[in-house]
Order: structure tokens, then C-alpha cells, then sequence
């Protein structure tokens, strides 16, 4: 369950979030929509603890991302791609952000394995393709087997395989009773996946609500898109 | 139209230089530190009372210079790995012995132009020190700053050299300054064969102290380094793949 | 517990990255080497009756004379376990760098920092544990039967350690430096070049005697091997005041840390 609420962030003058606020349930695929630059992985980024919010608050499972033990357990982000060192291993790398979190080590050959990445573990992340440091960056959102995911532009630089693969197991995990949060600009990628859908627009929420309930009285997802956020980009 | 030529590859080069700001920064920094250390021997040496021209406090100076040399010297050939820049200069530069070329010449041009900066600035504010406590300059020398400009120009040179070995800014600093900064004097505490290091042979360009080598000899042992280095990874960057 | 986990996670972070590597293979191999190469002239001299070419007779003060290049491997440390969180990964595997990660998996700033502290304060103490005898060692065996021992072995510990304290308060200095700059070059040049015979402290030192306070010259009497200038504080003041200018450090860069956007 992710829970925000009245989020305000600035960057000097300007303001990159005012108000934000809506939920992510269990069960279901949450996708967070809008043109680049809206608010999209600025709100993820306080998510998860990167940056500080300048006002409201984003809870994960009822708490703070900083006040989780060890949060790659209960939440399983992917943010900016692989977010590993160029010089290290696939390996090296999982390797440390499981021992950060008291992740048994044999679950860094599982998710591998469940990425695709098993031959090229001992490459050297630097030398990857987009795909690849894609697939790295799920790999350690994975490693905790948590019951949050949070990710951003998940398909970017993913083939048509991976993204049917990963569609798959997104699917999987909000059957399974997991919450899953996306965010995309791609909206053909979304329309088949997702349960729910939240929308932004100018740093404000302009949509949010079950897809059909969204969608209705457009033509499409992507129609309804650009209705409601050239509405904001017009105000 | 003609083929583009040597000539437009190294203003080409020139422009990249130009244009980033990390490299007009090294290049800034070691202007200004020399103002300032010029300036500071300048001032130690009147409150102190001892006798000092303005070409001794820039010749004191050089030391500390050289680390601002060995940055202007890494970053035409560390640059463009930190990010996919060497394959648009690939694609628009493919014959890569001429790009070295290119590349080496423009780094002469940076490096040259800094060191001869550095020298300047740094002589004039020891002079400007020293006149501030109405003390004349005394004897330029022109032939010990020249000298002090082309052990710079080597500094740079060398750390270009491991640059194109290495292709990453920070490991080249470490291996430059250890070897210059630590292990050179270190050695040279312990035993005589350390005039062989690059730096110690190409001090003799400004301070002639060596038993053996002279300002000729010394600078040519110290551009053998050079050469040697830049040799391994000339060949290495021309045949394998980028 | 958490600190712990944080720590192995650190030494695993290092101990994997090709940088990290380099440091301690500057420290170890390099201070070595550099023994080797000293303690043969040593040898030579002495053999040949020239006692006066070389600085010193005792294999201690040879093997010690190679303490500034352990030094560099303690600033390649610290400035690597922080440093390394910033560079940024090659544009074609989807750019991005580690913090994210990194605070994702530790979102408690200040734990993580002190985790790079410890795991920096850990590598250098055993870089030192395994360099320091083994580069005496070599030392004795090269100069052999002409070393003429001048240093007790109560004045060898005592300096062992002294040495050891310096390297680790440098690493912890360049750990909280390159939090502050999010970048490796400057501290590099200025930490190493401090720990050089042309050090900006020491010039300073010919403007103001206020100078002697600054960390590295409180420190330098911690292995007093190099006695360039006079004066200055002594070996036990100047350590407590070393150690204070690093916890200072390592405070302001908590604090920044803890309020900065990753």
C-alpha cells in the first residue's frame, strides 16, 4: 500500500509538485501517467527516500521509506536506470545490496536468473545495453522479495520480449497481492496492464481512478491523456 | 569541397577543449594558484627577511604548479570516456593516428598556453608583492622561467601520456601525483638513480642541480618517458576496439 | 545489527570496485616496492662504506620512509567509498549512478556514513596490520648484516601505531571531504599533495604559525621519519587535534548529507 498526500516540492522559485496526493492499493497496477517533466520521478524519488519533500508526506505500508529496517524487503524500487557502478559485476553489485539488507545470498543467482541477466553476471555493468542495466535495475528491486514495487519507466529500452516478460510479472505480482507502482509516458504499454490510473500534469494530479472510470467518456487512454493534462498545460 | 585535414581535426579538438568547463577550470585554477603562491613566497620571504627575485619565488612555485598541469594534461584524453563522446568523435574523426595527432598537438596548444600563463601571472604577482614592500624584483632570468614552462608542459604531457593508457581522470591523478609527488622524492632521498624519473630529469630545465644529466639531456630523458608511455597507449587506442 | 549488515555492505562495495583495489595496492605492494628499492641502496651503501650517501643504517627507518605512499592509499579510500556513489554509469546501460541505490537499500544517511567510516577505518587499520611488518621485515632481510639498528622496538610500536592513526584520520578526512564535493579530483590533489614535501600547509606555515594547527601538520609528528620544519605541535596534542578536525568534518558532511536530495 502506498499512501500520498498533499506532497510539495520546490526547486528554488519554481514549483515541481504542489499538492500531490493519491494511492496505491494492493492487488492492483498502479500506473502514474504524464509528460516529461510533470512530477513524475520527482514524487517517486521522495517515495523512496531520495529527496526531501518541502511539504505532506509519501508512506509505504503506513510508514516513512526511512523508517523501514531494511526496506528493500518491504519495497523494491527502480529508479534511473541500473543503479549500479560502471566499473562492478552485475554480481558484485547485487551482491552488496543484498548484504545491505540482510538479503540471503542465494538470491542473488534467483533473480539473475528471473531477469535473464545468469550470462553476463560477471561483465562489467558499464559494458551492458540499456536493456541489460534495465533488466539489472529489476534484478535489485527483486531482491528482497518485497511486497511494494516502485519503478520508473520500467520498459524503457526493453525489446518486445522484455516487455511482454515484464508485463508478465508485474501482472504476477499485483495478482499475488503485491502493490505495484509505474510510472510511463508510453500509454499503449499501460492500457493493457494497468488497474488503476493517476495522472499528472504541471506538477498537479489532474486524473486518478480505475481505468475504465478514467478512460470513460474518451475514445482511449491515450485520448483521455491528452485531454486532461493540455487541459493543466492550458490553465 | 576538400577533404577535411589535419588542420580541422585539431581545431576540432581545440573547440572540445574550449568548450568544457572542467578543463577551462584546471586551466583557471592553475593560473590563480600560481598568483597566489607566487604572491605567498613573495610575502614569505620579505617577512622573513631573506633576499628573493621574482623569479626565484616563481621557480618555488613550480612544484605545487605541476599538479594543476597534470589535470590540464589528463583531461583532453579522459573526457570523452566519461561519457559515449569518443564514438561521435569515431564516426567524425574514423583514421585514429590522425586523431591523435590532432588530439596531442591540441593538448600541446592547452598545456603550452597554461604553463606560459601560470609562469606570467605567477612572476608578476611575486613581483607585484615585492614592489608592494618597496623591494625591486631583481634579475628576471628569462632562461629559468622558460625552463619552468617546459617542465610544466612535460608535467602535462606526461599525465596525457598515462590518460590515453588509463582513459579515467581519477586513476590517472592518483598514478601521476603518487609517482611525482610521493615516490620521486622519496626515492631521491634514498638514492641517486631517482635523476631517471621524469620529473626529477626535467627539473633539470629550470634548476640545473643534476651531476650527470644537463637541461638538454634531462628534458629528452623525461620526454623519453613521455614518448614511452603515450608509445604502449597510442598503439593500444589505434588497434583495439573503442 | 544494521550497522553491521551496513558495513559488510560497504567493505563488499569496495573490495568489488577496480578503484578500491588500486588503493590498497598503492598502500600494500606500493609501500613495499618502495622498500625494496630503498633498503637495496641502503645494502649498497653500506657494503660498499659510504654510510653518508643514505639517510639512515636502521632497516626500521628504511621501511618506514615509505609511509606517505600508504598514506595515498588510505585518501584513494576514502574518497573512492563515497566518490564512487556519484560517477555516473555509461549512457548506453541507462546512465543513472549508485547513490540511488545505495540510499534506497540505507535510506538512514548518517548510518550509511557511519558505515563508510568504518569500513574505511577497517580497510586502512588492516592495510597497515599486513604493510608495516612485512615492509620492516623485507627491510631487515635486504640490509642484513650491515643494518645498524638505531630504533628500539617499543619506539617501532609506539611509531607503527602513530603511523597507523594518521593514515586512518587522512581516510576518514578525504571520506568526508568528497561527501562534501560529490566529486574525486580536488581531494585528490589537495589530500595527496598535502602528504607531499610540497604541501600548501607546510608554505603556509612561513605566513602564520597558526598554520602548525591544520590536520595534516598537528598530525605529521605521528610518524616524525620527516622532520622538515621545526615546530609545530607535539605527537600527542597534534593527535587530538587531527582527530578533531576529522570528526569536524565528518560532522558537517552528516549534516549536509542528511538534508541533500540524492
Amino acid at each position: 500500500m502506498i499512501d500520498i498526500e498533499q506532497l510539495v516540492k520546490r526547486h528554488g522559485a519554481r514549483t515541481v509538485l504542489d499538492r500531490v496526493g493519491f494511492q496505491a492499493a494492493p492487488g492492483r497496477v498502479t500506473a502514474f501517467l504524464g509528460p516529461n517533466g510533470a512530477g513524475k520521478s520527482s514524487t517517486l524519488r521522495i517515495l523512496v527516500g531520495l529527496d526531501r519533500a518541502d511539504g505532506g508526506h509519501a508512506l509505504v505500508a503506513g510508514r516513512r521509506y526511512s523508517e523501514l529496517a531494511a526496506p528493500l524487503r518491504t519495497v523494491g524500487s527502480m529508479l534511473d536506470g541500473s543503479g549500479a557502478h560502471r566499473s562492478r559485476t552485475a554480481r558484485a553489485h547485487l551482491a552488496w545490496v543484498a548484504r545491505s539488507n540482510g538479503i540471503g545470498g542465494h538470491r542473488i543467482a534467483e533473480v539473475l536468473d528471473r531477469v535473464g541477466l545468469t550470462d553476463h553476471a560477471r561483465a562489467r555493468v558499464g559494458s551492458y545495453s540499456l536493456g541489460m542495466g534495465q533488466r539489472l535495475g529489476l534484478a535489485a528491486a527483486l531482491l528482497g522479495e518485497p511486497e511494494v514495487l516502485v519503478l520508473d519507466e520500467p520498459v524503457n529500452g526493453l525489446d518486445p520480449e522484455g516487455i511482454r516478460w515484464i508485463r508478465g510479472l508485474l501482472r504476477g505480482h499485483a495478482d499475488a497481492g503485491g502493490t505495484v507502482l509505474l510510472s510511463s509516458h508510453l500509454m499503449s504499454e499501460v492500457a493493457g496492464l494497468a488497474d488503476d490510473i493517476v495522472m499528472i500534469a504541471g506538477g498537479r494530479i489532474v486524473a486518478s481512478g480505475p481505468l475504465d472510470e478514467v478512460t470513460s467518456g474518451y475514445a482511449d487512454l491515450e485520448d483521455a491523456f491528452f485531454a486532461l493534462t493540455d487541459a493543466e498545460a492550458s490553465r | 569541397m576538400t577533404a577535411p585535414g589535419l588542420g580541422s581535426a585539431v581545431a576540432a579538438e581545440l573547440d572540445k577543449l574550449r568548450t568544457l568547463p572542467a578543463m577551462l577550470l584546471a586551466l583557471a585554477g592553475t593560473i590563480v594558484a600560481g598568483a597566489a603562491l607566487g604572491s605567498a613566497f613573495a610575502a614569505a620571504a620579505v617577512a622573513g627577511r631573506v633576499a628573493l627575485t621574482a623569479t626565484e619565488a616563481t621557480l618555488a612555485t613550480v612544484p605545487y604548479l605541476q599538479a594543476g598541469m597534470l589535470v590540464v594534461g589528463a583531461w583532453p584524453f579522459t573526457h570523452e570516456y566519461a561519457g559515449s563522446q569518443i564514438r561521435s568523435t569515431l564516426a567524425a574523426m574514423p583514421r585514429r593516428p590522425r586523431l591523435l595527432v590532432a588530439k596531442t598537438i591540441a593538448t600541446l596548444v592547452a598545456a603550452g598556453l597554461t604553463a606560459a600563463g601560470t609562469v606570467a601571472v605567477t612572476w608578476a604577482a611575486g613581483a607585484i608583492t615585492l614592489r608592494a614592500h618597496g623591494i625591486p624584483e631583481g634579475d628576471v632570468g628569462l632562461g629559468s622561467l622558460v625552463g619552468a614552462v617546459g617542465y610544466l608542459l612535460l608535467m602535462g604531457l606526461l599525465a596525457a601520456g598515462v590518460a590515453l593508457l588509463v582513459h579515467h581522470l581519477v586513476p590517472t591523478l592518483v598514478t601521476t601525483l603518487s609517482v611525482v609527488m610521493i615516490a620521486s622524492p622519496l626515492l631521491a632521498a634514498q638514492s641517486e638513480h631517482a635523476r631517471w624519473l621524469p620529473d626529477r630529469a626535467a627539473q633539470q630545465l629550470y634548476a640545473a642541480t643534476d651531476a650527470v644529466l644537463t637541461p638538454g639531456t634531462g628534458s629528452l630523458v623525461a620526454l623519453g618517458w613521455v614518448m614511452a608511455i603515450g608509445g604502449i597507449a597510442a598503439l593500444r587506442f589505434v588497434r583495439r576496439d573503442a | 545489527m544494521r550497522l553491521i549488515r551496513a558495513v559488510s555492505a560497504e567493505l563488499s562495495k569496495c573490495l568489488t570496485l577496480p578503484g578500491g583495489r588500486a588503493g590498497i595496492a598503492v598502500a600494500m605492494l606500493g609501500s613495499i616496492a618502495l622498500t625494496v628499492l630503498n633498503a637495496m641502496t641502503a645494502r649498497r651503501a653500506l657494503a660498499s662504506g659510504q654510510p653518508e650517501l643514505i639517510a639512515s643504517a636502521s632497516p626500521f627507518e628504511t621501511a618506514f620512509a615509505a609511509m606517505p605512499l600508504g598514506t595515498v592509499g588510505a585518501v584513494v579510500l576514502g574518497v573512492i567509498a563515497i566518490g564512487s556513489e556519484y560517477t555516473p554509469n555509461s549512457p548506453d546501460a541507462g546512465g543513472g549512478r549508485q547513490i540511488g541505490t545505495t540510499l534506497t537499500a540505507l535510506p538512514q544517511r548518517i548510518g550509511l556514513l557511519s558505515a563508510k567510516a568504518v569500513a574505511v577505518v577497517l580497510l586502512v587499520v588492516g592495510i597497515a596490520a599486513v604493510t608495516l611488518p612485512v615492509s620492516i621485515g623485507v627491510a631487515r632481510l635486504i640490509v642484513g648484516e650491515f643494518a645498524v639498528e638505531s630504533v628500539s622496538v617499543a619506539e617501532a610500536v609506539v611509531r607503527c601505531l602513530g603511523g597507523t592513526l594518521y593514515w586512518t584520520l587522512t581516510g576518514l578526512m578525504a571520506l568526508a571531504i568528497t561527501t562534501l564535493t560529490r566529486s574525486a579530483t580536488v581531494p585528490l590533489i589537495v589530500l595527496i599533495m598535502n602528504n607531499s614535501l610540497v604541501s600548501f600547509s607546510l608554505l603556509l606555515t612561513n605566513l602564520t604559525s597558526l598554520a602548525h594547527w591544520l590536520p595534516d601538520l598537528a598530525g605529521r609528528r605521528l610518524f616524525t621519519g620527516i622532520d622538515t620544519v621545526d615546530g609545530g605541535l607535539d605527537a600527542v596534542p597534534g593527535a587530538w587535534v587531527m582527530a578533531a578536525w576529522t570528526v569536524a568534518l565528518l560532522l558537517v558532511a552528516g549534516a549536509v548529507l542528511r538534508r541533500r536530495d540524492a
